[in-house]
């Protein structure tokens, strides 16, 4: 079976538990393509917006800002794009505004389960297909998912939304996510994880729900803050090294548990002396590089 | 001692994602039961190992394991699963069998119960009240959920009682629909009600809105309830007798986050004990080779350790004289029980220096 290579995808969806450097690597990646001669956004929905610091460009705010030549930002808010399908649908401008602010409509977006993410992932859809307003045409949108507690109630939100509400724009929209989401010429997922336990036991879970779900694992692993190799028997010594030596063999441990999984392709990268920001970015953009261009797909 | 039983029956770990809040969690509860206090530690995420070392497989999940520790007191262990909170809670509160039924039948509460946002804190929060209720303990240890916004957990309480308390959810609540499904108020208004029933259809769709109020309206029995015992928890949270435990990243990259965290605690009105700054690089000193002759992990560990040095330095002068302690990064994240026993010996080590 064979798709299209992830660089020509038009959704990649970035997943991660937290602190194992998910925005970095959707940010990496971003690079990647743009250099690529892809037109690229990064879209991130987090209060605390974090792309603007390692893409080097101002804060999104909300609205798409541009970090380079072909290479954008969007910090989304859930309920800002739910609005706008609001409008779209009432066409009255004034009469939207009245319902988005009333306190029955804001009640309802904060307790239907599961429609953040799908308003979160049809922005995305908007942007690759052009129709969302005010944003440039791209070609690819780099979603920089929430770091929820399992990266799969993100996947899973839209085909249980489509299937719990049936009809109506919203059941509609949810239907058209889990169907693009689903479909592997046009999206893929993205895991970054850590080589370590708890990072990896997570990925494993994501890989057999996504082998359940979509029927695929995720198409890169981006295993991240790899120790570098231990050289053996011309390594120094010392404490430090001691310290090296046993944190790389936990990195090798659990290397090998990703690669059990068989998940498309694994990129490894190394922890870098380098701080969170765009020359970090960089350097990780040229360790990915080669993994991101040709999509070699799991096979089961 | 920063954590005295007496006086802190309740210790919360919060801090960032991936900083290792369960580990430090299940350190302090082995603490605790070292020192001869009967312990519970409440966990949402631990690895399978650490679920293992504490006796909280899958197969225990939301009961109380005794955890195989051999210390004065007993320690317990227990992993919050919020779909079987959930069922408990109907079971228990709704008043009688049709409320029951209508709530376990509804589709919305069968199929996304156990995964909506916000409703994995909500549990949390009822099952720290029946926990504290319980009075088996005397001490409580609780590892705060995996959420995106880790101290969402807290505004739990508020944010149920706020939902409840609601204009919306009072229209949600009433009843809208006929028993043939469409909405009353359009049936009475003839043409112009067809209209505006056609109008809610195309923003949000008829049979959204006919699950949701289905939805809210099978909990109304259970609001009161809810709203009673999300009091009690604020309270609880508030009470003098409750502990934060703020966990922190090493690095400088991880000061403004745990500033961030440190000022919604005290903005909240929560007990923010000491500061743990966790997995620290250790420094490797400035003499020796020069840097491009080191091998690179030596050069790598030795960059780290400075910028671990410089994080913990900016947050103690941030912090402006409250406690903070840190913990080494070990070889491997402790897994066994005598591991995690070993861990927090350290951990008091650290604590008492203060």
């Amino acid at each position: 079976m064979s798709s299209a290579p992830l660089a020509a995808k038009s959704l990649l969806v970035v997943t991660g538990k937290g602190g194992v450097g998910k925005s970095v690597i959707a940010a990496a990646l971003a690079r990647v393509l743009a250099d690529a001669g892809r037109r690229v956004l990064v879209l991130e929905s987090d209060p605390r917006e974090s792309q603007h610091v390692l893409l080097g460009c101002e804060p999104s705010g909300g609205g798409v800002v541009t970090a380079a030549p072909g290479l954008f930002v969007q910090n989304v808010d859930p309920y800002a794009a739910i609005e706008e399908r609001v409008r779209e649908q009432v066409k009255v401008a004034a009469l939207s505004r009245r319902i988005c602010r009333s306190e029955a409509f804001r009640t309802f977006v904060a307790g239907a389960p599961g429609l953040s993410d799908v308003a979160v992932l049809g922005h995305a859809l908007r942007l690759v297909a052009g129709a969302a307003r005010g944003a440039p045409r791209v070609d690819t949108v780099i979603l920089d998912a929430p770091a929820t507690g399992h990266g799969v109630s993100l996947l899973e939100a839209p085909a249980l939304v489509a299937d719990v509400v049936g009809g109506g724009p919203f059941g509609e929209l949810a239907r058209d996510v889990a169907e693009y989401v689903a479909d592997e010429e046009r999206a893929a997922l993205v895991a970054v994880t850590t080589a370590e336990e708890m990072p990896v036991d997570e990925l494993l879970e994501l890989c057999a729900a996504l082998r359940a779900g979509v029927g695929r694992p995720p198409a890169l692993v981006a295993v991240n803050a790899l120790y570098p190799p231990w050289p053996g028997d011309d390594a120094p010594p010392g404490p430090h090294a001691e310290l090296w030596r046993r944190r790389r063999a936990v990195n090798d441990r659990e290397l090998a548990r990703v690669r059990r999984a068989r998940p498309g392709v694994i990129a490894e990268l190394p922890l870098l002396a380098l701080a969170r920001g765009p020359a970090l970015v960089a350097a990780l953009a040229e360790a990915l590089r080669p993994h991101a261009g040709g999509g070699r797909e799991g096979r089961d | 001692m920063p954590l005295d039983v007496a006086r802190h029956p309740l210790v919360v770990v919060v801090g960032s994602g991936g900083v290792g809040k369960t580990t430090l969690a299940a350190a302090l509860g082995t603490l605790s039961a070292a020192d001869g206090h009967d312990t519970l530690v409440m966990t949402f995420d631990p690895s399978h190992r650490l679920k293992d070392a504490l006796g909280v497989g899958d197969a225990a999940r939301d009961a109380v394991a005794r955890v195989p520790l051999a210390a004065a007191g007993r320690l317990d262990a227990s992993l919050l699963d919020a779909k079987s909170t959930f069922d408990r809670l109907v079971a228990r509160y709704a008043p009688d069998e049709e409320s029951r039924r209508r709530i376990l039948e509804n589709r919305y509460y069968d199929r996304l119960a156990g995964r909506l946002s916000g409703v994995l804190e909500y549990m949390a929060v009822e099952r720290l009240f029946e926990v504290t209720r319980s009075g088996g303990y005397a001490r409580v240890v609780l590892d705060t959920p995996p959420t995106r916004q880790a101290l969402d957990f807290l505004e739990a309480p508020e944010r149920i009682t706020g939902f409840i308390e609601s204009e919306g959810v009072r229209i949600a609540t009433r009843d809208w629909f006929d028993a043939s499904g469409r909405l009353k108020a359009a049936t009475r208004l003839g043409a112009v009600g067809r209209g505006i029933e056609a109008w809610l259809d195309r923003i949000v769709g008829l049979d959204f809105l006919r699950e949701m109020a289905e939805f809210f309206q099978a909990f109304g029995p259970l609001y009161d309830g809810f709203r009673e015992r999300a009091h009690e928890v604020r309270r609880l949270l508030r009470d003098e007798g409750t502990l934060f435990v703020l966990v922190a990243g090493p690095g400088e990259e991880a000061t403004a986050d745990t500033l961030y965290f440190a000022r919604r605690l005290l903005e909240a009105g929560h007990r923010l004990g000491p500061v743990i700054v966790n997995r620290v690089h250790p420094q490797s000193g400035g003499r020796g080779r020069a840097r491009e002759e080191q091998p690179p992990g030596a050069a790598l560990l030795h960059w780290l350790g400075e910028r671990d040095a410089r994080g913990v330095t900016d947050l103690r002068r941030l912090l402006a004289g409250r406690p903070l302690a840190t913990l080494p990064l070990l070889a491997a994240e402790p897994s066994g029980c005598d591991e995690l026993a070993a861990l927090g010996r350290l951990l008091r080590s650290r604590l008492t220096a203060l």
